[in-house]
């Protein structure tokens, strides 16, 4: 416990020095905007970032990062609630409450609710993440290669069977991303593999390219089939008016901290994400209610608890992150890649070798979420007057980004042609509906899986048997087997009780 | 998307296949453990048993009213998205040759009006305004040496 004290006061120290202030600032400035803005999700926004963020130190680049991740959080659930439009995805079912709400006269209150919701969600999650994962990562600083296969074989199941509609097109969409990190010298025998005599293919795939690909370009080029129509909210909304009654508070107590719970502990999961979190938490706190039927015209619990879940989830997806340098969806394996491009490999070490990047992040945290209240409870009038800035404006602004960042990082243009590349891939991969967060994902963990599979072969000289004899890898083995093979359940129930049946 | 999933499965399939003869030119194993073709071998044998998955179970299920409709979107919309991509390769191919500001401000102007289709005052504040601000953001905040033209800009 003494420790834990002592960290956080060396956190403190370094998340406030000025240049981390005033990045964390501009980090949730610019989530907030994210978030508002329907159209460019979390996940582009922090892809577009990794270029800018290159020239910081390590700590600051990710403190920027983090705070876009969460700040769209807070961002995402303004337009829901105003306009019937989601900012991005973890605040679709914030619409179904809040915008009824605000239809009936009491917008401020929802976006009150919300804010204030996903302040205490927020903060509860660090403080979790503070009090978890340094026994967390002190018990992994003893896993081997065969331990860490079985976490990223884990992480990648568990996003392919979690992450969509279809479990079989993320999986394909794995094996592709685990196939395109093969790509480059091979790091144990020095052979190159897939490059064809090509100089800049070498190294590998680049990682920036390909995730500002798959993500702001599809985006955009999705954006493209149908314009997004503008809406106008004119609410009124004092600064006074926003705060919720008392009995606002009373019927939202309970689905705040169930909401809480819930978004941290499911956000931990590899392969949740926070749009997950906040389904589960609202179909959580519908099933408790004791007027389910009222769900759906404009209850407050219906904005407390996904706006909850979410931002509790932004600070569950830190967990396994941090400690095991394995990330929970798509924003955090582009944190990840991040991190890896700025020389520090996440994972168990991290607390002992970076402990002030660790500490520094986790109390930039703290200090993020009280900037996030500020910015989004009397500046909301602000974030509105936003939205009359026309997409069309917005997409060359993207698109100019992403490309001149790309430029950035390497002075290579040959990572823009991959990005150009990856746009055409990430679009038809949308229409096909296979997802890309797995793909985004294995090329991240890629050479981790590779090397840690390789070793452990070699280890055992060529048995498998060595992941499932070791206990903690065993454990985690079935647990990645399990959800492997967790779509095929329901058909094979089906069949069963079609036999029994006809029998 | 019947029809999409089997042509899908059909390339993905020739995707592993090429890939599995491409592994058999890699040393397969080295002195200790195994060596660099061991992944990418299995990987693309994993690749072709879901590929065979993916088209097999499309082409048993029968079609649904949603399977007539095409996955892309109309021809309006096929045009943009085909602008968007012909100027983005068109600007990342003449940018070392063009130099970047000019490169910037024709590729916003080309996005605006060709695209967008929006009026001439708007297109050039918004291509002005945004090449200034990247131009200043790398150039200057963040010491990037951007492409430039023989004419040094």
């Amino acid at each position: 416990m003494y420790n834990i004290f002592d960290n956080m006061i060396m956190g403190f120290q370094v998340a406030t020095s000025w240049e981390n202030l005033l990045f964390c600032f501009i980090g949730v400035l610019i989530g907030t905007l994210i978030g508002v803005l329907p159209g460019i999700g979390p996940t582009t926004g922090i892809a577009i970032l990794i270029p800018v963020t290159f020239g910081m130190s390590a700590t600051t680049a990710i403190i920027t990062m983090a705070g876009v991740y969460y700040g769209a959080m807070y961002g995402g659930s303004t337009t829901s609630i105003l306009i019937n439009l989601p900012g991005e995805s973890a605040s679709v079912v914030t619409m179904l409450d809040g915008y009824q709400m605000a239809k009936k006269g009491r917008p401020g209150p929802a976006l009150g609710m919300a804010a204030l919701s996903s302040f205490i969600a927020g903060t509860f999650s660090i403080i979790m993440l503070t009090l978890l994962a340094p026994p967390l990562a002190g018990y992994a600083v003893s896993f081997g290669p065969p331990e860490y296969f079985c976490l990223t074989f884990m992480g990648l199941t568990l996003v392919s069977a979690l992450g969509g509609d279809n479990p079989l097109k993320a999986y394909i969409s794995s094996v592709l991303g685990l196939l395109i990190s093969c790509i480059g010298i091979d790091a144990i025998s020095g052979v190159s593999r897939f490059t064809y005599d090509n100089m800049n293919l070498l190294d590998g795939v680049g990682f920036i390219g390909m995730a500002i690909g798959l993500f702001a370009v599809a985006e955009i080029l999705e954006n493209m089939e149908a314009p997004i129509k503008q809406v106008f909210s004119d609410a009124k909304l004092g600064f006074l008016s926003l705060f919720p009654n008392k009995q606002d508070w009373k019927d939202s107590f309970g689905a705040i901290w169930r909401g809480s719970f819930l978004g941290f502990f499911i956000g931990i999961l590899p392969g949740s994400g926070a749009t997950l979190c906040s389904f589960i938490a609202y179909a959580v706190e519908k099933k408790l209610s004791k007027h389910p039927e009222k769900f759906g015209t404009g209850v407050i619990e219906g904005v407390a608890a996904p706006e909850g879940a979410n931002n509790a989830a932004a600070g569950g997806g830190m967990v396994p992150l941090l400690t095991l340098g394995i990330p929970s969806g798509g924003a955090t394996a582009v944190m990840l890649g991040a991190l890896m491009i700025h020389g520090l490999r996440p994972g168990p070490m991290l607390f002992t070798t970076n402990p002030e990047f660790v500490w520094g992040l986790i109390a930039s945290m703290y200090i993020g979420n009280v900037l996030l209240v500020i910015l989004n409870m009397p500046l909301i009038g602000i974030w509105v007057q936003l939205l009359k800035v026309p997409y069309k404006v917005l997409m060359p602004l993207i698109l100019t980004i992403a490309a001149t960042g790309i430029f950035a990082t390497d002075n290579n243009i040959f990572d823009m042609w991959i990005m150009f590349f990856f746009g055409v891939v990430g679009y038809l991969m949308r229409k096909l509906g296979f997802p890309e967060a797995p793909m985004v994902l294995a090329l991240v963990l890629g050479r981790m899986v590779e090397m840690s599979l390789r070793q452990s072969l070699t280890i055992s000289h060529g048995s498998l048997s060595i992941f499932f004899t070791r206990p903690i890898s065993g454990v985690i083995m079935t647990v990645a087997l399990i959800s492997l093979f967790s779509p095929l359940f329901p058909i094979l129930w089906r069949k069963y009780k079609g036999r029994r049946s006809v029998a | 998307m019947k029809k999409a999933d089997m042509i899908t499965g059909v390339v993905l399939l020739a995707l592993s296949g090429f890939a599995i003869q491409e592994t058999w030119r890699m040393p397969a194993s080295a002195t200790f453990g195994p060596g660099p073709a061991f992944l990418p071998f299995w990987l693309a044998v994993i690749l072709a048993i879901f590929a065979t998955i993916l088209f097999v179970s499309a082409w048993r299920r029968p079609a649904t009213e949603e399977d007539h409709h095409s996955i892309f979107p109309g021809k309006t919309a096929l045009i943009a998205i085909t602008l968007v991509m012909v100027g983005l390769g068109l600007y990342i191919f003449l940018i070392e040759v063009v130099g970047y500001l000019a490169d910037t401000f024709l590729f916003i102007v080309f996005l605006m009006k060709a695209v967008e289709r929006e009026k001439w005052p708007l297109t050039l504040m918004v291509a002005v305004c945004t090449t200034a601000l990247l131009f200043i953001t790398f150039q200057f905040l963040l010491k990037i040496t951007l492409p430039s033209n023989m004419f040094g800009f």
